[in-house]
């Protein structure tokens, strides 16, 4: 069990190399089948968050939610994906249609590439890069551009300000973001996500890391804009942000990509702070990618818990809230980590 | 303390979160309807004695009433529920003196057709049977009373040109 996906990747590779293909020809193909590993698994998950959500959402307002499509309502999203792609696609007159159509093709592209560099368990990466957080960051922030795109290319008010909106938030708490994770690296010295997860064999960042891990929980909950950080899309203040004019497959893309980066962000939680595919107690008899998936939704159920406590704040409480909070918290967090991490080096030495 | 009342809140969702949710799974189970509930009305044309109180009561004009003289006797040959206009006040419930009119427990009073929600009670069968009941009752009655007569006759044939009281 443990080195089910490994082995799965070895034999592929041994396979179509005693097919008589060249070396480097049957490792690309192990790759393109690692690749497309993920983005299965990725794109199933978003159809399961939908579906998790829509349970959650239901159990804390003591209602039992979908239960009617499939067993247990496992289909029900199934079902509404379907009736998605039987819409049809509106494109409004004034829009600009090439860009207006561009964006629900380009929003999965962000998050499906960073899965990329994601260590789903030991040894299951599918490119052990050495710069793997910083890619992640890089790459993830790009759907800002996205989104501001396709809320442009709207030409409906409500889509211009959902868009402004998003700019905002996304470079404001993409800072703290950052800063938050700096901590890790001080501790780690590395940016290698592998690295990262074997660094914390004996205790996870989590505890060493507290205030650091609440920044980064409050600041990725507002970079996948939903509740409490939710203004992006906003419901009862601008219809529903830069999606207002999509409709069909067009709104399903941008919907299924909320739950993509949700999951994203949990990743790199589980990742940075929940010790990755690290069995806690040595309960090492459960395989670490089991470990790592049941971290990550654990981070995915506290995210949706929140969304079902917190009301939406208002832009200015957003803004304030960012930059005069968690800023000088992150900041705060990296000198607490870099003087204790200097004292135990001098105290252990 | 900032954030007590945040944690506050995750408390109380989570708390719902493990409580017995509240759902009645509707066509399935049902909530249990008061006696006294005003649903689908029910009208018996056996216990009709198409005395109009019911139309008369209804402040809405939905109940519509034909009748029909069979032998000196009414027979109800239509009885129409405009329910679309109906505000299930019940006053023909109260008004009728033979509880021919009810209103029972059923709630789904949705049709897939306009003119199905113009209620019809009364089958041309039952028309038939009733005024055919009325018929044999009368010729019965006449049957007997001639009967009486006759015997009437036998017992003192000196009476036969007196019609009996």
């Amino acid at each position: 069990m443990e080195n089910l996906f490994v082995s799965i990747a070895s034999g592929a590779r041994t396979l179509l190399e005693s097919a008589g293909l060249s070396g480097g020809a049957s490792d690309f193909l192990v790759m393109v089948l690692k690749l497309v590993g993920i983005l299965v698994y990725i794109l199933v998950s978003a159809l399961w968050l939908v579906y998790m959500e829509r349970k959650v959402a239901a159990y804390m307002q003591c209602r039992i939610g979908p239960n009617r499509v499939g067993p247990m309502g496992l289909l029900q999203t199934t079902a509404d994906i379907g009736k998605l792609i039987s819409k049809e696609i509106i494109i409004p007159r004034c829009t600009d249609k090439k860009l207006f159509l561009l964006g629900p093709v380009l929003i999965f592209m962000p998050p499906l590439t960073v899965f990329a560099v994601a260590p789903f368990g030991k040894g299951m990466v599918a490119i052990d890069m050495n710069i793997g957080v910083y890619y992640f960051l890089a790459v993830a922030s790009l759907s800002t551009v996205i989104v501001w795109l396709s809320g442009w290319a709207s030409n409906n008010k409500y889509s211009l300000i959902g868009s402004m909106r998003v700019v905002a938030q996304m470079v404001s708490y993409e800072m703290p973001l950052i800063l938050s994770i700096v901590g890790v690296i001080i501790l780690t010295g590395t940016l290698n996500m592998s690295e990262i997860i074997e660094a914390q064999d004996g205790v996870w960042f989590i505890l060493l890391q507290p205030l650091g891990f609440l920044i980064y929980l409050i600041a990725a909950v507002a970079e996948t804009n939903r509740a409490p950080f939710d203004l992006v899309e906003g419901e009862s203040e601008i219809i529903c942000g830069p999606f207002t004019e999509y409709s069909g497959m067009g709104f399903a893309m941008f919907f299924l990509a909320e739950y993509v980066n949700v999951v994203l962000v949990s990743v790199m939680a589980t990742t940075l702070f929940l010790g990755g595919w690290q069995a806690p107690f040595d309960f090492t008899f459960i395989p670490s990618w089991i470990w790592f998936l049941l971290k990550v939704y654990i981070m995915i159920f506290v995210i949706m818990w929140f969304r079902w406590t917190y009301p939406r704040i208002r832009v200015d409480q957003l803004m304030e809230f960012g930059w005069k909070v968690l800023v000088p918290l992150s900041i705060a967090n990296i000198f607490l980590t870099g003087i204790g991490k200097y004292l135990y080096q001098t105290i252990g030495r | 303390m900032y954030g007590k009342g945040l944690i506050k809140g995750l408390g109380i969702t989570i708390r719902h979160f493990f409580k017995p949710k509240v759902t009645v799974q509707y066509p399935e189970q049902r909530l249990p309807l008061p006696d006294r509930f005003y649903g689908r009305p029910e009208f018996y044309y056996d216990k009709c004695i198409a005395c109009n109180q019911c139309v008369n009561a209804c402040p809405n004009k939905v109940i519509k009433l034909e009748t029909e003289t069979v032998d000196k006797k009414k027979v109800v040959t239509n009885y129409e529920f405009d329910q679309q206009y109906c505000l299930f006040c019940g006053m023909c419930e109260e008004a009728c003196p033979k509880d021919a009119i009810k209103f029972s427990n059923d709630f789904e009073l949705t049709q897939y057709h306009r003119p199905d929600i113009k209620m019809q009670f009364v089958t041309p069968e039952q028309i038939e049977k009733k005024k055919e009941e009325i018929k044999q009752a009368a010729a019965a009655k006449a049957a007997a009373e001639a009967a009486k007569a006759k015997e009437a006759a036998k017992e003192n044939p000196e009476g036969t040109g007196k019609e009996e009281a």
